[in-house]
């Protein structure tokens, strides 16, 4: 399989601060990939190596095989990029930018086109300058996924889009996975990630501290269970894994991390009358990585 | 709770004051020393063109009532003192170039923040629009209170000097009418602002404002009958005051009034009006125009359009200004052997107008060079507002943007310099001076080296300093004219105005062209651009 996106030792350092160390990823054809982190983490900086737009301080960054950062104009014909941020010619009008977009990617499927215009509810005869926040993201949006481009690198992509705007969007994602198009995207809406994602890597202060699918992740954490038993709670403390344990006479709330038999066996001889066992979100996951602890060690301290 | 919402409320709106003033204040201070030094070297030099009694005589006699000149310049008076010469030759010069900095000064302190988004943060903190336009009116005048100072003590210490001898209190009032220029001027782009729809489309309407009292000016100066004209003009209203040549102070009346009432009209609106909008919208839906938007090539083309028409239609008529007047110049300078000394000093010679005219194309050079310095600015502006970005993340190549962007700027002054000379040709034919289509051309194309110079290390810092690339050229452009001031004024040292480029320009058509130092300038200027592309191929790409 073509390996869309290879990283080998990918750093940037701004001055002092250390905006990405040595990051090393693999995204294969074909995947979505979500890339998450708090402010400051450096997913940005990441992109914009992709892009070539700023300089590595050291390491590779692949596209496809092609170099992006010594060879950015090859690597560019299969790329498509989405801010999160649009800053666009103000005195054009949203034809004219998609027209000039159009023309110098190259190459434009004027059909999805039209037809993200319309799924987008998109004006494009006003000028730039009177769109609102919302408008602009969708016009970058449409001349982003116009092209139907190999890989869409975006930058989260739907900042400012109110919710029908973001249901659209992930329709588009959903389409472009079944075309066979790559996904890499940045984002801090945790649904949207768990809906569309294949994989998750997340990155913080600068250092990648975890890739994998969202299976995967959910197996290394907690399961969260509660139940109701017939008699009171026996005694848990022989049971392996258990953390975070609340008892309320025939009441049991807890988090069990790695097999759940020992638990029940111990239950059942109690006799339960109603059990629930929850796998954690995707926010729940995020907040285990960053919460409390995680916080004061990012990345934004020198900015 | 009720006492730390109120301290928030003064504090925003006074930092709307406070970044105004020290933005504006910091310009007010370089254009008054800019100013002041215009008016000291024209003081201080009109003893030694013109030493004798008789030479003033002379010059007033050729030049008074000659209506094509007070067209120009606003009616001259007193010719044969220093004070008169000094109001004439750097009156206009300066009320002109007051107003455009008051104008620019004012749309960018309210519109422009406005449009970048800034204000929304301001008010929806506890201040209210209307009461951060005041604010910001505040900021302005602290601007314009140091542009006064300065151009009223380079004035008052020129008058003072033993050449001289004009009163503090004349000084003081000449500095004070012609800047009373940028004070109307900010005032009428802070209403400017409020009624259109964007930063750019109130400098039009401004600038509309200024062209059209100019011309009401113009026609009051050259028809006798036609002299109550002034009055409905700002401009004319600072000739009325007649600042040293018989000071008639009444005329501040209108300037005080109109000062006071668009200010107060401006907070008015600005505290009733959404923001980001203004009283005309003028076409936000227009019909699609892509001819030009098939390449980067064509939207660098359609981005710097209006700026190149400009730039080269002001150069055409500065041109054409320069050519009508040649005749009637070339005859009343010839013979003051003062002014033939500085052409002969400057490598020219022979009188009439075309010394006349290799004097003045030096101030051509000066736009020109003004004109780059623009051209960097949009470049990096460019940049700095992240619309590179989109351009890219697509196959556009770096090199062949900025190629493409330095070769506008090149174009801008080839064209502007050509039609400039071609310009000043048909203005001198039409009076039937005795100077040739060829001549003026050279003239023309003459002051583009030294642009292509001050284009090619703009070129240079863009590439690897970008933050300091905007700064710079204008630094450049600020240096010389300074350079040219003091050397105008004190003897000139040979080391300092080898520093100016401008001062490299050899005054064609009164001397043959400074071939080998066009040539420099130029091989400089494309060897620099040439390392800035090399480097810009190389570098991050940084926002703002
Ligand atoms: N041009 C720059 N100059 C200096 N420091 C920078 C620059 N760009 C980014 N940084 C720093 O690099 C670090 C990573 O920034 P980056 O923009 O990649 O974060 P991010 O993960 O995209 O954050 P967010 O979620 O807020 O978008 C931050 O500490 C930031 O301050
Ligand atoms: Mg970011």
């Amino acid at each position: 399989m073509e390996t869309a996106i290879r990283t080998e030792n990918l750093s940037k350092t701004y001055g002092t601060t250390r905006a990405l160390v040595s990051l090393n990823l693999e995204v294969p054809r074909g995947e979505v990939l979500g890339y998450l982190g708090p402010n400051g983490a450096g997913k940005t900086t990441t992109i914009r190596l992709l892009l070539g737009l700023v300089r590595a301080t050291v390491g590779r960054a692949e596209i496809f095989g092609i170099d992006a950062q010594a060879n950015p104009v090859e690597a560019h014909r299969r790329v498509a990029y989405v801010p999160g941020e649009a800053n666009l010619w103000p005195q054009l009008t949203g034809w004219e930018t998609l027209y000039l977009l159009g023309r110098i990617q190259g190459r434009v499927d004027t059909a999805y086109r039209d037809l993200l215009i319309e799924r987008f509810d998109f004006d494009p005869t006003k000028k730039v300058r009177s769109y609102s926040k919302g408008n602009r993201q969708k016009l970058i949006l449409i001349a982003g996924l116009m092209s139907r481009a190999d890989l869409l690198l975006l930058d989260e992509p739907t900042s400012g889009l109110d919710p029908l705007m973001e249901r659209a969007f992930r329709e588009c994602v959903q389409e472009a996975r079944e075309r066979g198009q790559t996904v890499f995207l940045s984002s801090h809406i945790l649904s949207e990630v768990e809906a569309l994602c294949d994989r998750v890597a997340i990155l913080r202060a600068g250092h990648l501290i975890e890739v994998g699918t969202l299976a995967e992740m959910r197996h290394l954490s907690a399961l969260h269970v509660e139940a109701e038993l017939d008699g009171t709670v026996p005694d848990l403390s022989n049971v392996p894994g258990l953390s975070a344990v609340e008892v309320e006479g025939n009441r049991l709330r807890c988090e069990v991390t790695g097999p759940i038999e020992p638990l029940l066996a111990t239950l059942a001889s109690t006799g339960v009358r109603h059990l629930v066992s929850r796998e954690p979100s995707l926010e729940e996951l995020f907040l285990a990585h960053y919460g409390a602890d995680g916080r004061g060690e990012a990345g934004d301290d020198a900015a | 709770m009720r006492h730390s919402e109120r301290y928030d409320e003064r504090g925003a709106a006074r930092a709307v004051a406070v970044t105004t003033a020290r933005r504006v204040g910091r310009q007010g201070l370089l254009w008054g020393l800019l100013f002041g030094g215009t008016i000291a070297a024209s003081a201080t030099s009109y003893s030694g063109l013109v030493p004798t009694a008789a030479a003033r005589e002379r010059l007033a006699l050729s030049f008074e009532g000659n209506t094509a000149w007070a067209a120009l310049f606003g009616p001259l008076r007193r010719l044969d003192t220093v004070a008169g010469y000094t109001a004439y030759k750097s009156g206009m010069f300066v009320i002109i170039l007051a107003a455009i900095w008051g104008l620019f000064a004012a749309t960018r302190s309210l519109r422009g923040e406005e449009d970048a988004g800034r204000w929304e943060i301001l008010c929806a903190g506890h201040t209210t629009r209307g009461r951060a336009a005041a604010q910001a009116a505040v900021g302005l005048g602290a601007g314009f209170a140091l542009l006064w100072a300065a151009t009223a003590l380079l004035s008052v210490s020129a008058g003072a000097s033993s050449k001289v001898g004009i009163g503090i209190g004349a000084a003081l009032f000449f500095a004070t009418a012609l800047c009373s220029a940028a004070a109307m001027f900010m005032a009428i782009g802070m209403f400017v602002g409020q009624l259109a729809a964007s930063r750019r489309d109130a400098n039009l309407i401004g600038a509309g404002v200024l062209a059209g009292s100019y011309l009401v000016r113009m026609a009051a100066d050259s028809d006798p009958g036609l002299a109550w004209l002034r009055w409905a003009s700002p401009i004319g209203w600072i000739e009325e005051l007649r600042p040293l040549t018989g000071s008639k102070p009444l005329a501040f009346i209108p300037v005080v009034a109109l000062v006071v009432m668009l200010v107060a009209l401006s907070v008015w609106i600005a505290a009733r009006r959404d923001v980001g909008a203004g009283a005309f919208a003028i076409g936000e839906t227009p019909k699609p125009r892509t001819r030009l938007l098939g390449s980067q090539a064509g939207l660098t083309l359609r981005l710097t359009r209006p700026t190149v028409v400009a730039w080269t239609a002001a150069l055409v008529a500065t041109g054409l200004v320069f050519g009508l007047v040649a005749q009637a110049a070339g005859s009343a300078l010839r013979g003051i052997r003062g002014i033939e000394r500085a052409i002969q000093r400057l490598g020219g010679s022979g009188s009439g107008a075309a010394s006349y005219l290799g004097f003045v194309f030096v101030i051509a050079a000066g736009l020109m060079a003004i004109a780059v310095a623009g051209q960097i600015a949009s470049i990096r502006n460019e940049e700095a507002s992240g619309h590179l970005d989109h351009l890219f993340v697509r196959p556009v190549e770096r090199w062949r943007w900025l190629t493409v962007r330095l070769g506008v700027g090149l174009g801008l002054v080839a064209l502007a310099g050509l039609l400039a000379g071609v310009a000043a040709w048909v203005g001198a034919a039409s009076q039937h001076a005795d100077v040739g289509l060829g001549e003026l051309v050279k003239a023309g194309l003459n002051v583009v080296p030294p642009a292509v110079f001050v284009l090619g290390i703009g070129g240079l810092v863009f590439g690897i300093l970008p933050r300091a690339s905007i700064g710079v050229v204008y630094g450049i452009v600020v240096w010389s004219f300074l350079v040219e001031v003091v050397a105008a004024v004190f003897d000139s040292n040979h080391w300092l105005r080898d520093t100016s480029p401008l001062l490299h320009v050899a005054p064609v058509p009164a001397a043959e062209p400074n071939v080998q130092a066009a040539v420099w300038l130029i091989v400089l200027g494309l060897a620099a651009a040439a390392a800035g592309i090399w480097s810009f191929e190389r570098r991050d790409l940084v926002g703002a």
